[in-house]
Formats: structure tokens, sequence, C-alpha cells
């Protein structure tokens, strides 16, 4: 059976300004229902990378097809998450859950029954009636997910989502995640500075490096699904973990500080 | 219990029981009047330059349940500066709103309102007089244009500052400018916004007394200005405190607006407004979970 791709980025890149070359020759292929962790170091280009496939920004160069179309604007099947939840906080947990329909007009009860459903799903029973700043930051950071899951899209792009949260939470989170986005339908993109993260959650990690930013590897991570935590401990997975930090190395080392 | 690193100002009170703090404010409140009042009547003070509390006292009284003429005054005088205060902050606020919009708006157009802004703006009152006459006209123009800048600068700071995050969701969700501005903007600017009506409310009150003080047959400082030329100071201190009454009125009213619209800045508030969503969805949609 092919592979259906559903993002492929040739010599893609991205240049603010003069100077700044955030993103130069990407290539890269992602196939449907996959889980990508990009991984880098701050400035690398992560980011940006994220929000080109978003449709946020436009390319300089090269090409970035999704569905193959080429990417021209937002588009609905692509929805994103923030290391900040960036909830509304006038509107209570399941009026923010219900944020996507609204804008697209598609308000209904059977929308209502799936926010209802979304923050059931992200364990936020109890919890449909707080507004934001009643909730704890890895509650608010469920919401979001849950509004992610509200917009329907089966890619998904998610920049450091639990990355301001303290450790138990986020490994509690990527599980619960890993859990939702399991299966042939759902793409995930999920951006992170930590190798570990990047490759407990992945079927395949790009390791970005900086100035300019540049897809340095892709790793297939051949670790057994679903992923469990003894995993992080055997000598396959610390292996993999080498070779993230001998990509990262080797590029850092002829670099000035 | 201690109090350390309690808040503000009254950092290091020492906590009291309720029926001591109110002991402790009748205590500061005797000793200010009632040293006052002893003064006063002691001759220690010149009645002509501080008169004794109960003699304004007794003015305040005279003026709203013995002749009652002070309530025609009060009404003009509130009324000038609430018409001043709409007016100004209509315009303030359809500026601002124009020029976060518009950015050739903001670029050649704004800078002419700061201009504005450090103009003192009572030192228009003559014009003001000039253009608009001795009535109540003149009176609203000035607590309008005393009162229009801080509603100005407050929502367009509020719409222009919005948090970089919030704008690529809603960019990623397909939102058009006008959803944004509704869904986003607005919500988001709202506390700025109304912080600065609190100011314009201040400034539109300023701007009516001010006004009538400089030509008026009508209002709280036209009837202050009376007593005064007539060295009636029992009486002008009871303006005074009208003109205090009229400000605390004006300013519990903002606070009430602030208070409802902005529950979702108190813990009190957000339960009540949440517990209040809950039963109107329970009631239009049922329960999902049932
Ligand atoms: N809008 C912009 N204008 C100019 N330069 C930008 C812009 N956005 C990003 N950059 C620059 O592009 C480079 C890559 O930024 P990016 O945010 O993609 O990095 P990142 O890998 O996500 O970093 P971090 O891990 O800190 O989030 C940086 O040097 C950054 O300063
Ligand atoms: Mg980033």
């Amino acid at each position: 059976m092919a592979e259906e791709l559903v993002i492929q980025g040739s010599a893609l890149g991205k240049q603010f300004g003069e100077n700044v070359i955030a993103v130069e020759d990407a290539n890269f292929t992602i196939p449907r229902g996959s889980f990508i962790s990009l991984v880098g170091p701050s400035g690398c280009g992560k980011s940006t990378l994220l929000r080109l496939i978003s449709g946020l920004i436009e390319k300089s160069g090269g090409d970035l097809l999704v569905r193959n179309a080429e990417v021209v604007g937002p588009r609905s099947d692509i929805g994103m998450m923030f290391q900040k939840a960036v909830l509304l906080d006038w509107r209570t947990s399941i009026e923010n859950v219900l944020l996507p329909d609204e804008i697209r007009g598609t308000i209904d009860t059977d929308a209502k029954k799936r926010a209802w459903d979304h923050l059931q799903l992200v364990g936020l029973k109890d919890f449909e009636f707080s507004f934001p700043r009643q909730l704890s930051g890895g509650m608010q950071q469920r919401v979001a997910l849950a509004r992610l899951l509200q917009t329907g899209a089966d890619i998904m792009l998610l920049d450091e989502p639990f990355g301001a949260l303290d450790e138990f939470t986020r490994e509690r989170l990527n599980d619960e995640l890993l859990r939702i986005v399991e299966g042939p339908d759902i793409t995930t993109i999920f951006v992170t500075h930590n190798i570990q993260e990047a490759i407990y959650l992945a079927d395949q990690v790009f390791v970005m490096t900086p100035r300019p930013g540049r897809i340095a590897a892709q790793i297939e991570i051949d670790l057994p699904t679903p992923r469990n935590i003894d995993m992080t401990t055997t000598p396959e997975f610390n292996n993999y973990v080498q070779q993230v930090r001998d990509v990262l190395a080797g590029h850092l080392d002829g670099q000035p500080l | 219990m201690s109090d350390i690193g309690s808040d503000g100002v009254l950092a290091g009170v020492k906590e009291l029981s309720p029926i001591q703090k109110l002991a402790m404010h009748g205590l500061v409140f005797l000793i200010i009047f009632g040293g006052w009042e002893v003064g006063a009547r002691l001759g220690y003070v010149n009645e002509l330059i501080l008169p004794a509390p109960t003699s304004i006292a007794y003015r305040l009284y005279e003026m709203f349940f013995v002749t009652g003429s002070i309530y025609w005054h009060y009404i003009i005088t509130m009324y000038e500066a609430t018409m001043g205060f709409i007016i100004g902050v209509s315009i303030g606020m359809g500026l601002a709103i124009t020029a976060a919009i518009s950015p050739v708006f903001r670029r050649y157009w704004a800078p002419y309102a700061v201009v504005f802004n450090v103009t003192p703006g009572i030192a228009v009152t003559p014009f003001i007089i000039a253009w608009f006459g001795f009535g109540w006209s003149s009176k609203i123009a000035l607590a309008a244009l005393v009162c229009f800048f801080p509603p100005f600068i407050n929502t367009l700071t509020g719409l222009l500052h919005i948090d970089k995050d919030a704008t690529e969701l809603f960019r990623s969700l397909g939102s058009t400018k006008k959803q944004f501005f509704w869904k986003c903007q607005i919500p988001s600017a709202l506390p700025i916004i109304i912080a600065g009506l609190k100011l314009a409310m201040t400034g539109a009150l300023i701007g009516t007394i001010v006004a009538q003080f400089f030509s008026a047959s009508e209002g709280v400082g036209i009837l202050m200005q009376r007593f005064a030329f007539r060295l009636n100071m029992d009486g002008s201190f009871a303006a005074l405190i009208v003109m205090s009454l009229m400000g605390l009125s004006l300013f519990t009213l903002m606070e009430y607006m602030d208070y409802k619209v902005l529950y979702w800045r108190r813990h009190s508030r957000m339960e009540e407004v949440g517990s209040k969503r809950k039963r109107k969805w329970l009631a239009e949609n049922g329960d999902f979970s049932a």
C-alpha cells in the first residue's frame, strides 16, 4: 500500500528581511497519520516552519504542498496549538471550544455536543463552565487541545504545546495526546526542545539546526507503539537520543557561540 | 493573624476585629472633625476662612431639605457633565476605532490628538464660551473636550495591543477582520477602555464646573461662585461637598459598570457568571452527559 503524503516540502525557504534566513532548503515528505517531532535549539526556525505549513506566513522560495495543493493561506484541515493556551478569558471552557464553529458559522446542537464530548475527552468533565482564570496551566492547555479537536482539522501543528508546564503534567498530557492522535487519520507535527520527548512521541524526528535554519536529519523512530515510559530506558531509545545529539553536536562544533 | 507581605498601602497595619476597626475609623473621624469644630468655635480658625463642620452641615441640610434650592443646580450639572461625557467618549472612542482599523488614519491623523492632549483643555474655556455662548452648550462642550482623550488613547492602545498568538489563532481559524474585532479585540481591550472611561468621568465633571465658574446662570459651580463672592464660606463649602457627592456618585456608577462588565477579572464574579451560563446552557441544550 502506497503511503499517502499529506505534506511535501522541497527546497522550501523563508527569509525575514535582508539577513535572517529562518528556514533554508527544507526537503521533507510527511505521510498521512504520522507523528513528526521537530526538535532543535532555540531560534533554529521550528516555529517558522510550522507557520509556513499552516499558511500563516508566505514562503520565500521552494515548494510546499498540502494534499497536493500549494499552501496559500490558512486552511480548515490544519489546526494549531501554541505554548500558551490562548484562551479568551471572558469565555467559559465550552465557549472557548466552540470558537471555531462560531467563526465558521457552524454552531448547532451537533457542534455543541461535539464540544462537550471533546471536553470530556481531554479530562475536563465538570469544568465546562469554568473561566480560563479558574483553571491551572495544564487545564488551560487541555481546553486549547479540545478547541483544536473541535476544528476537525486532521493536520495538527503543535508548537511546544506543553512547554510551559511542569514535567509531571507534561508527561501526562503527552500520553493523552498520543492516545488522541493515534490511528491513521491524524497527522501531527510536534515542536519541542526536548530530545527525549521528541523521540518518545514520534514516528519520525526532524532535527533542525540554526543559522541558517535547516532540517539536518530525519530520523525514523522504530520503537513499538503504543509507547510507554519504560521504553525510555532501553538501549534502542538511548541510541536514538545519541543520534540526535550527534547531529546537533556535529553542527554546533564548528560554530561560534 | 499576621499580615506580613499583605497588600499595598495597608501593609503592616495590624489586623483588628471589625468592631475595633469601626472604633478606629470613628476615632480618626472624631479627631479630624472634632478638632476642626472646636478650633472654629473657639476662634482659633477664622470662620471666614474655614467654617466649622456643623455650620457646613447645617447649610447642606438647608439646601437639600429646607429650601430644596440645590436640586436644580445638581440636576443641571449632572446633565451637562453626563452629556459632555457621552459626546467626548463617543468622539474619543470613534476616532480610536477608526485609527485602530486604518493604519493611514493612525499615521497621519492621530498625532493631532496627541498635540491636542498636551494642550491643557481647561485653558480653552474662553474660546469655548465665545463659540458656544453662556448656556449649557458651552459646559457640555468643555466637558466633552476635557474628557475626550483618555477614552481615545486607552481604546486605541487596547485595540492594538492584542496578543500575537491570539491573532494567529483567529487567522488560522479563518476569522474575518470583523469577527476578530468583535470576538477578540473589543473584549481584550475592555479593561483598559473602562479605565479610560473612569478618567473621562472625572474629566467631564471638572470641565463642566470650570465652565460654570466662567459664566453660568445655573449649576453647582456658579452656586459656589456666588456664595464665595458674598463671603458665605459655609455655603461655598457646602457646594464643594455637593461636588464631591457628584464625583462620588459618578465614580460609584463607573465602579459598578466595571464590576458588571469585567466579570472575568474577579473570582467571585466568575463563579456567579459561570453558574448562570451553566443553567442557561442546560435549559437550552439539556445535559449531554446524561
Ligand atoms: N516575523 C519575524 N521577523 C523577523 N525575524 C523573525 C520573525 N519570526 C522569526 N524570526 C527569526 O527567525 C529565526 C527563527 O525563529 P523561530 O521562531 O522559527 O525559531 P524557533 O526554532 O521556533 O525558536 P524557539 O525554540 O525559541 O521557539 C529567529 O532568528 C527569529 O529571530
Ligand atoms: Mg518557536
